[in-house]
């Protein structure tokens, strides 16, 4: 198959890529030639390794690394592995969030040490690691950001409460740094992949309608393009992944 | 005379001549990061202090850009730190504190073993520090025997992997507290292999280099991965003043160097680590050229360096071997009256301390 958008000579770092968006960003990323720093948390170890052997079918140049986003001294370990075995990380896309307790409460009802883990994994974790990672970027003068976000982040949807406010922080948090990189040549954008059939989703929604819901590996397109050259102008824009798509 | 081989060349020089000598009040010695005294990394202190005449002026280190001119050229070492501290019991169950020192292969180590201040150590003694990590002693070091060859098991990543869940930051006694790894880089580190913060680039912000590289001043990157600054015995740290340390200067940095140069600029070394990699790097004209390898190069008072102009510096202890290298820049005498300011306007010393421009 050919893949038009290239990104050998890459290195590209996915948060929460055991399955779902994730894993299929980490195989549309190897499939034109990227290499890929794959992580999960210590849960989900088993489909870690499998996206793992996954990519290695693929002939791809690939590190696993069990971590934690939320945990400081894991996104440290994570960032030393992925640059102790590739030297550097061109592309970072901060997938991995969390859903917080399900059935999702209301707000007042929402217990305290949830809200906190939730935030401190959706918008302390990205910004944990993007930090850790940036300074090598600034220093070549290159790089692309990519944040996960969702329209839970826009509209205050009921219960949605705690992921919600954690993604609309992430698009700020995307923001405020696509302002401070202007002009230095690394950029940072957020896409929000809208409804897909993810394990997060049918938790969210148990009788939802999975059938309306889009594939996580069709959405992969705007993912790509930010990740690659042809999007070197582009910073501080918040992508919808379908409305690409079909724009396209 | 002692001669010490480089890669490529031999440089002879005195060791032992114009020792500067000065007490460090124990309060002057920085116990934590700027962050954690309530300053802004870049808020520490700074004391410019001209190479060749004139007294020091005493600024802050966001401010370094007043000292510095449009075409200059900063070199920062990028190698980030490791937690190179690792707590192992050997098979009495007796606890031993490993120092990594330097990675020579993908499971082999030279490490300093300890027990509190004690150096110990046996071939084929065998470790155990948790997680399913273990190491057996080889040898020592034939040239540095107060180091241990050590073996380690796993290797490579997994290896890699464990360091960083078992280990902590090397410290010394006047650090009250285990602060987090992420307080030990600079804030462009890229690939993890010093044993010990690369601590005169620590002050710096992104703020600050970018606004640096706004008025014009060039910021390019070497490595040097560091070694143990201290075995905790001052008599061998004083009989081995300076070791072998792994370094590379990319062709990029090469180009940039020389490019500077040409056009009259100034190379400032961010650190001492910057000056060794960069002299070693350097040919007998001046010139920098792309290398590899590991540097044995001591640097004295009266050594006629060849490719950095000015250095950017932490203060140091007396008769250490970053204290000599100083003496390459300036003169003994106007540096040790450097210092004794420096104690008397109480900047703080050590890698979370206040700052030197020598330029």
């Amino acid at each position: 198959m050919d893949y038009p958008t290239d990104l050998h000579g890459k290195v590209c770092l996915i948060t929460g890529a055991s399955r779902g968006l994730g894993r299929a960003l980490a195989l549309a990323f190897a499939r034109r030639g990227a290499s890929v720093v794959i992580n999960s948390r210590s849960s989900s170890a088993q489909d870690l390794a499998k996206t793992e052997r996954q990519l290695k079918a693929l002939g791809a140049q690939v590190l696993a690394v069990i971590a934690d986003v939320s945990n400081r001294a894991d996104i440290e370990r994570m960032a030393g592995e992925a640059l102790a075995c590739f030297g550097r990380v061109d592309v970072l896309v901060n997938n991995a969030s969390a859903l917080g307790p399900t059935p999702m409460p209301y707000l007042v009802d929402y217990p305290i040490e949830d809200f906190e883990a939730v935030m401190r994994t959706n918008i302390t974790g990205p910004f944990m690691l993007t930090r850790a990672l940036l300074g090598q970027m600034l220093a070549r003068g290159t790089g692309s950001i990519i944040n996960v976000t969702s329209d839970a982040g826009v509209v205050g949807y009921p219960t949605w409460g705690a992921y919600g406010v954690s993604k609309a922080a992430v698009d700020h948090l995307t923001r405020t740094w696509a302002a401070e990189l202007d002009g230095t040549g690394v950029r940072i954008n957020s896409v929000d992949p809208g409804d897909m059939d993810t394990a997060m989703k049918r938790a969210s929604e148990p009788d939802g309608d999975a059938s309306q819901w889009a594939q996580p590996e069709t959405l992969t397109p705007v993912f790509v393009h930010l990740a690659s050259d042809e999007s070197a102008a582009v910073n501080g824009q918040r992508f919808s992944a379908q409305q690409f798509i079909t724009e396209k | 005379m002692v001669e010490l081989k480089t890669d490529d060349q031999a440089i002879n020089h005195r060791i032992g001549e114009d020792v500067i000598q000065f007490v460090l009040p124990p309060e002057l010695e920085a116990r934590s990061p700027a962050e954690y005294r309530g300053l802004r990394r870049d808020h520490v202190r700074l004391l410019v202090l001209p190479r060749f005449e004139g007294t020091p002026i005493h600024s802050r280190f966001d401010a370094l850009g007043d000292f510095l001119h449009t075409g200059d050229l900063l070199v920062v070492n990028n190698s980030r730190t490791l937690p190179a501290l690792l707590q192992g019991r050997d098979e009495h169950g007796n606890l031993v504190e490993v120092r990594l020192a330097h990675r020579r292969t993908e499971d082999l180590w030279d490490a300093l073993l300890l027990d509190g201040r004690t150096r110990i150590g046996r071939i084929g003694m065998e470790l155990e520090f948790g997680q399913g990590l273990s190491a057996r002693v080889i040898a020592p070091r034939p040239d540095l025997p107060f180091l241990w060859q050590v073996q380690f098991n796993p290797c490579c990543m997994p290896l890699l992997d464990l360091i960083y869940r078992l280990g902590e930051p090397v410290r010394y006694s006047y650090v009250d507290d285990v602060f987090p790894l992420d307080t030990y880089q600079t804030v462009y580190a890229g690939q993890p292999g010093s044993v010990e913060m690369p601590s005169a680039g620590r002050p710096f912000t992104w703020e600050l280099l970018l606004k640096l590289q706004g008025q014009g001043v060039g910021l390019a990157s070497c490595s040097l991965h560091t070694g143990l600054s201290s075995t905790r015995d001052d008599a061998v740290d004083a009989t081995y003043p300076n070791y072998d340390e792994e370094f590379h200067v990319q062709e990029t940095t090469a180009q940039v160097i020389n490019a500077t140069h040409a056009r009259g600029g100034r190379v400032i070394a961010v650190g001492t680590t910057v000056v060794r990699a960069l002299e070693t790097a350097a040919r007998p004209d001046g010139t920098v050229r792309a290398t590899r390898g590991w540097t044995q190069l001591h640097i004295t008072a009266g050594y006629k360096l060849r490719a950095v102009e000015g250095l950017l510096t932490g203060l140091h202890e007396p008769q250490t071997s970053h204290l000599d290298l100083l003496s390459a820049f300036v003169e003994p005498g106007r540096l040790q009256s450097a210092y004794l300011e420096a104690i008397q306007r109480r900047y703080l010393w050590h890698e979370f301390g206040d700052m030197n421009l020598i330029i």
